[in-house]
């Protein structure tokens, strides 16, 4: 079973010692805007990349920054030089510790106002926009740890969210060749490598229609022992490419067209087996689906 | 006792001195440094209205072809000031010298078009397009800033990259591609998109490379990074590799991406400065700072890169200012407009402003 990264602690150890020393307040970390609606998770699929911090949405919202920080650089879409197509709109970046640093993306152009060195915790960076690569208006936020190359999950920074949602198993299947076959009770498996592949998601708690976010980890269990975790609590570059979690698993390991979260590759043997899925959200909200396999030479 | 005849021999020596002197300027003179002067060639006006899709405005013509950009509104000129197309991005456009990528925001489709608006190649990727200059090499920026993808023109990657932190800037030349990341760390990738080269300038308390440059032919490559302090460093290529051929300190704190390049020949850097464009000479290590009133809008070069061209723009307008690195300015206008773009075309200075287009040849007079 893999473990969890350790830059994430490491990180919010920095993180909330910041926040103690720099702000007099309750919590350590602030949310960088009022209302709090999440509209995207860390590690979902984007096509040719996972995202790497989450995005919040609320139109116009002030935007402020989660702590004191100093500006390392921005862009201001429409304004602002710039040698390559910047799909993140208008953004800012701040410095809070020697290594940590977070994103503000997709700000409206124009509002980040007269340039600037550094921000306090209760100063407006811009207002939300939708500049840049994105579907309607709303905040990308992303933390980067720079000392291990790493972006983390802002959710674990961040005062949590009221969330009594589990997320959804809606189908759960196995890769045979370039076929996926579902997973019920009784289903028969030839022995071998096998991918566990579900239709997984998490809910928002404030809307009534189905808006899918990426759950926080997925387990597998096979006989009542942990066989497979996938987690998304950091990314990191190996090998040129960037992987999710400890397991340092690429994309293409990670997400199946469709959205479908590829949740551990299985070492199946001849025998009757109990199979469980476990995925989870942040605030620790489970969702649990169990069947029974042979697996049949 | 006297001498009588000895006091008349210095007169002659001074006279024969002088004479020689005289007639060695009149058979030897030395010769002058021949005054330049911006001679306008022609100046077109930009169309309003695109063509109509499939309509051209010409079929394309030989060498001496340029890409032009004044906002949203892009297009290539002949050297003669002929138009060969013109036409408007719905969001953003890819250039190079021979063709372009338009494209809108949310589009994941782009069609690469040549210079006089034909298709060339159809690409199905949900990135940003970055095209190399020669247009050869075509480029997907992933939209989170987070990795680059080399396409081939059937729309399939060549390699793809992701780095460790968001990228600040990045610069293409021939084979070469310089990747400036936001924890200060410059990738030098090749064709096949391996690092040949990984390098953290350091000495700043904040780590962030804001500019990169790589020269024409790749012999040097230089980056503004850091801040407090800022530097210019250049890296010359050896035998075995890049190594630090010179770092300049700068009196700027750019927090956001700084306008840099180097000249045609790869002999000069040119960079944005805290109250003008600095020209620097890596090889003897001097920087030459210009005063110009605005923000630096625009730079490039006129007489086969031997004279620099700055264009800077301010609530008063665009001044333009010629000058050769090291010599005496050459010109130095101001006029209204609110855009401006610099460019070359057959090794003079492309400029554009507002709705005109103009050659402007720097010669000797």
């Amino acid at each position: 079973m893999a473990h969890r990264s350790r830059a994430p602690r490491r990180a919010l150890a920095v993180l909330i010692a910041l926040g103690l020393c720099c702000a007099e307040r309750a919590a350590a970390l602030d949310w960088p805007v009022a209302a709090r609606m999440i509209t995207g998770t860390f590690g979902e699929d984007r096509g040719d990349h996972f995202h790497n911090g989450i995005d919040i949405g609320g139109g116009g919202q002030p935007v402020h920054p989660v702590l004191d920080g100093e500006v390392v650089f921005r862009y201001d879409d429409g304004t602002d030089y710039t040698s390559l197509p910047r799909g993140t709109g208008s953004f800012i970046v701040l410095r809070h510790d020697p290594h940590i640093r977070t994103l503000y993306a997709h700000l409206q152009a124009g509002s980040l106002g007269p340039v600037r060195d550094r921000y306090a915790a209760n100063d407006r960076i811009g207002a939300i926009g939708e500049t840049g690569h994105a579907s309607g208006p709303h905040l990308h936020f992303a933390v980067f740890d720079e000392e291990t190359g790493s972006a983390l999950n802002p959710l674990e920074f961040l005062p949590p969210v009221p969330d009594h949602q589990a997320p959804v198993i809606r189908r759960l299947y196995a890769r045979v060749g370039d076929r996926l076959v579902p997973l019920d009770n009784g289903a028969v498996l030839k022995p071998g490598k096998t991918s566990i592949v579900a239709e997984t998601y998490d809910l928002r708690e404030d809307v009534a229609f189905r808006w899918p976010l990426a759950p926080v980890s997925a387990t597998i269990s096979l006989d009542g022992r942990d066989v497979s975790r996938i987690s998304f609590d950091s990314l990191q570059v190996a090998g040129g490419h960037m992987s999710a979690g400890a397991a340092r698993l690429a994309r293409e390991q990670v997400w199946e067209p469709g959205g479908l979260l590829i949740c551990g590759t299985l070492d199946l043997k001849p025998g009757d087996s109990a199979l469980r899925l476990s995925v989870q959200d942040l605030a620790g909200n489970e969702a649990v689906r169990a069947v029974s396999i042979t697996v049949s030479p | 006792m006297a001498f009588p005849g000895r006091k008349k021999r210095p007169a002659r020596v001074l006279f024969a001195a002088i004479l020689f002197i005289v007639f060695y300027f009149f058979l030897f003179p030395y010769p002058l440094g021949k005054e330049l002067v911006a001679h306008p060639r022609w100046a077109v006006a930009v169309p309003d209205q695109p063509p109509a899709p499939g309509e051209p405005f010409a079929t394309a013509g030989g060498p001496g072809i340029s890409s032009w950009q004044l906002g949203d509104r892009f297009g290539f000129v002949q050297e003669d000031g002929m138009l060969l197309y013109s036409g408007r991005a719905p969001y953003r456009v890819a250039l190079s010298s021979s063709g372009f990528v338009s494209y809108a925001r949310l589009g994941t489709d782009w069609i690469l078009r040549d210079r006089t608006g034909r298709l060339v190649a159809g690409f199905p990727v949900s990135g940003y397009p970055l095209l190399s200059p020669d247009g050869r090499r075509v480029f997907s920026v992933k939209t989170d800033l987070s990795g680059l993808i080399e396409l081939d023109r059937g729309g399939g990657a060549l390699w793809d990259r992701d780095f460790p932190t968001m990228i600040t800037s990045i610069s293409v030349q021939q084979d070469l591609a310089l990747v400036g990341l936001l924890n200060g760390t410059l990738v030098l990738l090749d064709r096949a998109g391996a690092p040949v080269l990984e390098y953290a300038p350091g000495g700043s308390r904040v780590a962030v490379i804001a500019g990169d440059a790589v020269s024409p032919n790749g012999s040097r490559i230089a980056a503004v990074c850091g801040i407090d302090p800022q530097y210019l460093v250049v890296l010359r290529r050896t035998d075995t590799g890049y190594e630090a051929e010179s770092r300049e300190r700068l009196p700027s704190a750019f927090r956001r991406e700084v306008r840099m390049g180097f000249s045609p020949d790869s002999r000069w850097v040119f960079l944005e400065g805290a109250s003008g464009p600095g020209v620097y000479d890596p090889a003897r290590r001097s920087m030459r700072w210009l005063n110009l009133p605005g923000p630096l809008a625009a730079a490039s070069s006129a007489r086969f890169g031997r004279v620099a061209a700055f264009a800077s723009l301010d609530s008063g307008g665009v001044t333009l200012a010629l000058e050769p690195p090291g010599g005496i300015a050459v010109c130095r206008e101001h006029f209204t407009a609110g855009r401006v773009f610099l460019g070359t075309i057959n090794g003079q200075l492309l400029a554009g402003w507002d709705g005109t287009l103009a050659r402007i040849d720097v010669e000797e007079l």
